[in-house]
């Protein structure tokens, strides 16, 4: 595309947005194509996997997105998703009249963009063009990270120039992600571990959050090879989660609502709310992989724990202040967890940037696809459920450092994160029939691994935050960690504005 | 002449209502409809069409497919049944997906009889429907040859 045409191009985007449909389904292919159609974009269709994919390796730049069916008979959806997102690295977006998380993991874990069940409403499909929006930025990002670049902003402009995919988008992008990239580290990844992580929690306590400033919480930390740059763009992430959390916190939300909300998540348009603060995940934080595999909350963890001014600081905070849940827990996991928050606010802690345990973000985000803690985010919403079911009041919540409430990374065995509503139903829930949530999920989501992975972390724990609001529903436990409670009044908060919307 | 389409227009409109109110139909088709404009006149009927053929040529491979002397390949009816299961949703027959959200829970449990009284019950429920809306399409026709137009139906 010429220069010219890809000015143009932008200001319609995303009229006439490309996109390849594919489906087996006859009726359904129709259907898809008049819907996208009306959606003002240009389709092409065919109903076999395999011309989809020579189609688009014909030429490159022919498309901006695609839509796939799951099951077709000449080649394997998933297949299909993995080669076209690799080779062509475009956005790849599941269709699927398989609600069960456990397709819905998978096509997440192969790279896609976002999972839609059937039928299909012509107001998901109107929302598909972020991925392709999303999708760009992150190469952007991901190009100026490889360039090892630490600064310059011109330096960044020229290779954006460069990019050759979705040039038509870098108008507009270009101004947001310079301050993005501003803040984002372009050196080797900073690995934020749980210990950094702590460090830079209790950092932030000791300032006090509306102090909390990079260069202070990096001489607190003392960490070494850490710059000043990297913790910014940590405690941007945090901030953001925190802040995130306070919304939530002052609404009332049932688990029900955060499991269909994630669930629809899942499905809805690409994230509705998920905006990433750009890639943070890249080059900035991987958090140990281990992190997602291990997390055990033995009992409870929270970050709480390990600091023990923090500990005490935190019921006060709580109690005082609707806004702080906790102050200097790791919201970021819980957020992202549930919250195709935008921000990743720790995507590091979540097991890597790129897997941003967020588990919304993984289904929208085909991009965030790192290796395994792809469904962190699942593990973590497992997690929660726990922690849940653990109500924990706060007070006890200090345990142990590792706890870390990272909720998320607890369960790295598990997959379905969007079991969560199931969980509920099926765990510890004594109380499952809180309700709302199975309710809710009865169409969604069917409890797999849940059950396993309730057995699997410790399962009481977790504190749970706001008592009250675990009356409405939850399920009672025992310990929770402050991040539980903040990770649920995310949820909650997430699941209840997520109601609203698509709940079938 | 007019009161004659009046006529025409208060039948079809009331035949719409029933189809909803005794299940045929559901919201999906009402979105289906929607999209139907001057610009795809034809587009309800034609995905119809494609539908119901997706219907004979799926009810076929899962009849073959329980016809088997050996063992019956279970997971091979039920990926025709989530198939039909997908276009049904996606058309607003109703019905038709109801029968399949059971009839892959007989094939999961590997019920033989219970999957054969299924597909005898999906053959008869899409072929219902579908003489439904060819009666639904023939009042179209009638509405328009008599010179009028047809009426949106407001389902609520």
């Amino acid at each position: 595309m010429t220069v010219e045409q890809g000015i143009e191009a932008v200001d319609q985007f995303p009229v006439g947005m490309r996109v390849l449909a594919v489906d087996d389904d006859h009726t359904c292919l129709r259907i898809l194509e008049t819907l996208l159609h009306r959606c003002q974009y240009h389709v092409t269709t065919t109903d076999k996997a395999q011309t989809a994919l020579e189609l688009s390796r014909e030429n490159k730049n022919k498309f901006d997105l695609v839509i796939s069916d799951v099951d077709m008979p000449d080649m394997d959806g998933f297949k299909l998703l993995e080669l076209v997102g690799l080779e062509m690295d475009l956005p790849v977006i599941k269709l699927s009249s398989h609600s069960d998380p456990k397709y819905v993991m998978k096509g997440v874990k192969h790279g896609a963009c976002d999972y839609l069940l059937k039928p299909v409403r012509i107001e998901e499909l109107k929302n598909i063009w972020q991925h392709v929006v999303r999708k760009s930025k992150f190469k952007k990002m991901k190009s100026v990270v490889t360039n090892g670049e630490s600064e310059g902003n011109s330096d960044q402009n020229g290779v954006r120039a460069n990019r050759k995919r979705k040039d038509p988008l870098e108008e507009e992008d270009e101004e947001e992600e310079e301050q993005q990239e501003r803040g984002n580290e372009k050196k080797p990844r900073v690995i934020w571990t749980r210990e950094m992580h702590n460090k830079f929690l209790a950092a932030v306590d000791h300032v006090g959050i509306k102090n909390a400033v990079p260069k202070k919480i990096l001489e607190l930390m003392d960490v070494d090879n850490l710059t000043r740059d990297n913790v910014a763009s940590h405690l941007q992430k945090f901030r953001l989660a925190l802040k995130k959390i306070t919304n939530e916190a002052k609404q009332q939300v049932n688990m029900a609502a955060a499991n269909s909300h994630f669930m629809q998540m899942s499905s809805l348009k690409g994230l509705g709310g998920f905006h990433h603060h750009s890639p943070i995940p890249l080059g900035s934080s991987q958090f140990h992989g281990g992190a997602a595999t291990t997390r055990h909350y033995p009992s409870n963890r929270t970050f709480a724990g390990m600091f023990p001014h923090v500990s005490s600081s935190l019921p006060r905070n709580l109690h005082n202040d609707g806004g702080y849940m906790l102050q200097g827990t790791p919201f970021p996991p819980l957020e992202n967890l549930h919250i195709n928050s935008n921000n990743k606010a720790f995507p590091s802690f979540a097991s890597q940037q790129s897997s941003l345990l967020v588990a919304p973000s993984l289904v929208l985000e085909g991009h965030q696809q790192s290796s395994s803690p792809s469904y962190s985010p699942h593990l973590e919403i497992n997690k929660r459920l726990e922690d849940w079911s653990n109500n924990i009041p706060q007070s006890n919540v200090h345990s142990e450092p590792d706890a870390l409430g990272w909720n998320m990374f607890g369960n790295s065995t598990n997959q379905t994160y969007f079991c969560r509503d199931t969980d509920f139903g099926s765990s510890s829930a004594a109380h499952a029939d809180s309700l709302q949530m199975k309710q809710q999920h009865e169409n969604i989501f069917s409890p797999m691994t849940v059950a396993q992975l309730l057995r699997s972390s410790s399962a009481n724990e977790g504190l749970f935050m706001g008592q009250q609001k675990l009356e409405d529903g939850f399920m009672a436990s025992d310990a929770g960690s402050l991040d539980d409670i903040v990770n649920s009044m995310m949820t909650q908060e997430q699941s209840s504005r997520v109601l609203g919307r698509r709940l079938a | 002449m007019d009161a004659h389409v009046a006529q025409l227009q208060m039948q079809y409109r009331n035949y719409i209502l029933s189809l909803y109110q005794q299940g045929f139909l559901d919201d999906q088709f009402t979105e289906l409809k929607s999209l139907q404009d001057d610009g795809t006149p034809d587009f309800v009927a034609e995905v119809l069409s494609l539908f119901f053929d997706d219907c004979v040529k799926l009810v076929g491979n899962m009849a073959r497919a329980l016809d088997q002397t050996g063992t019956v390949d279970f997971s091979q009816v039920g990926a025709n049944v989530h198939q039909l299961k997908g276009s049904s949703s996606s058309v607003g027959a109703k019905r038709v997906k109801g029968l399949c959200i059971n009839f892959k829970e007989l094939c999961e449990a590997k019920n033989y009889e219970g999957c054969v009284r299924c597909l005898q019950q999906v053959d008869i429920e899409y072929k219902t429907l579908k003489a439904k809306l060819q009666d639904m399409f023939n009042l179209e026709k009638q509405i328009v040859q008599a010179g009028g137009i047809v009426p949106q139906v407001d389902i609520n």
